[in-house]
This record gives C-alpha cells, structure tokens and sequence, in this order.
C-alpha cells in the first residue's frame, strides 16, 4: 500500500509561493488560515534556502496522540485527516505539531478558536468522496479523482514533491546522485542536507 | 369516602403516570447516542489513492 508524504527539494524551491497559492485557490481556504506556506532560512545570507511547509501526515503523529476527543485518523494511504464535526476547537494539536499545521480561523470572537483546520493532502474528510459538505468543511478531494495535490501538482520547479513516498524517494534520490550532493548521498542522516558553508551564521539581529 | 374525592385522585394518578412516561421519553430521545466505531471507520473510508495516468505523468514530469 502507498504512503502518501510530502518532500520539498531545498535545492529547487525558488520561493514563488505558487504551492500556497494553489491550495488557497483549490480548497477555498478562509483568510488567516494558511495550510501550507514557504519558510527561508537563512535569509539573506550566502546559502539561502526555502522550503514549502505544511502537515507532514506523520506516521506516529503527535497532533493524534493529544487529541482529547480522538477527531484525528490516518486513511489506508497514510493521509492524516481530522474529523470537523468532532473537534472542539482546544488547540492542543496546534502546541503538539512541530509543523505548525493546524490552524484556526480568525474570524470568530475573541478567544473563539472554532474548528482547526489542515492541509488534507487534498483528500478532503470523512463525508461523501466529492460532495458539497466535505468541499464546504475540508475543500478539494483530489486523491479520489485520481490526482494529486495541488500545491504539489502546480510546483513550477518541481521543488515539492507528493504522492507515494517510495516513488518522490527514488525521484529524490536521482536528483542527489545526479547533484552529487544534498541528504549526504545518500542517506537521511539530515533531513535537508548540510550547510554549503558551515561557518557563516544567520544574522543574529544585534545592530552595528 | 365520596365518589368525587376518589375521580379526582384517579385523575391525579392518570396525569402522574402519563408525565413520567412523557419524561422518560424524551430522556430516552435526549441521550446522543455513541456512534458505533464500525459505521464511524465506514464514513471515514474514501476512493484513496489511484494509480492513474494523471499521477504517472506528474512522476514522470517530476524526474526532470
């Protein structure tokens, strides 16, 4: 069976935030709720990289093991979903995840969270494959129209990579070869590499 | 004991009886019920991943 995971190509990401813009418009996500956004490190230092960041659907998820009313589960593919109907909005999967995936609408009165939502790998929920309510609570269910995710679909540069894991593993692991670096070749000793210049630091925000 | 004092506890009686089974009737309706964990594994069972010409040729694409 197919894991579905998620792998951004540091060495490719140009930062454009077309993967943010496609889930924005694929899901119809609500303002003040990002489910995916492109981090840079080291920002303005020789090196610079960036990666597009949302929920992992981790194997062992940690967002799952706080939840006080078990609305989270994992579908056959590995895809890490959440039931809106059951959620009670408390936010401990927001402090649990090291991704910062769960997000909560911003609308609401002050002190409401109101239901947290996540990127789905855009497989949508648990109502009816493609219908209006689970298009209204969770957005697009592409998985089950045979496509993939948006975000990683539109990639202009092929930076984010999704679908089965073993398959964006092996397309990974031709990139590194070819590169004759990145993931110290080959292994997952680093998620995402090593510095190219291990002695230049990110600013440290002192003023000259 | 007179005939009008006897109807109108029979009527009290009637009324105590009818309101208890009321009650206990709209407790009954009341109490969620706990949905069963199979139907509730069921609902949460999707089409999923497909191995469809559209994924193979966003691979194939990929490996450029």
């Amino acid at each position: 069976m197919a894991r579905m995971k998620f792998l951004c190509d540091d060495e490719r990401c140009i930062a454009c935030n077309g993967c943010v813009t496609a889930c924005k418009q694929e899901n119809e996500v609500p303002w003040g709720v990002n489910r995916r956004r492109v981090v840079t490190l080291n920002e303005g230092v020789r090196g610079e990289r960036s990666i597009s960041v949302a929920c992992m659907h981790c194997s062992d998820a940690p967002c799952m093991a706080v939840c006080p009313v078990d609305c989270f589960y994992h579908t056959e593919e590995g895809v890490v979903l959440h039931d809106k109907d059951m959620c009670i909005g408390c936010g401990y999967c927001f402090y649990a995840c090291p991704f910062g995936a769960p997000q909560f609408p911003q609308a609401g009165a002050f002190g409401m969270r109101g239901k947290m939502d996540k990127c789905t790998f855009c497989a949508g929920g648990p109502e009816k494959d493609n219908s209006k309510e689970e298009f209204a609570k969770y957005g697009s269910n592409r998985l089950a129209q045979g496509k993939l995710p948006a975000c990683a679909e539109m990639c202009s540069t092929k930076a984010l990579l999704g679908g089965d894991g073993d398959v964006i593993a092996d397309i990974f692991r031709n990139r590194a070869i070819k590169r004759g670096k990145g993931s110290e070749v080959w292994g997952w000793g680093t998620a995402y590499g090593k510095p190219d210049h291990p002695q230049q630091q990110a600013p440290t925000g002192a003023k000259s | 004991m007179s005939k009008t004092k006897l109807s109108r506890r029979n009527f009290l009686l009637t009324v105590g009886a009818s309101g208890a089974a009321g009650a206990a009737t709209l407790a009954a309706k009341a109490v969620p019920q706990a949905q069963p964990v199979a139907a509730r594994e069921q609902k949460r069972r999707t089409a999923g991943y497909q191995d469809s010409a559209h994924i193979r040729n966003y691979y194939r694409t990929a490996k450029v």
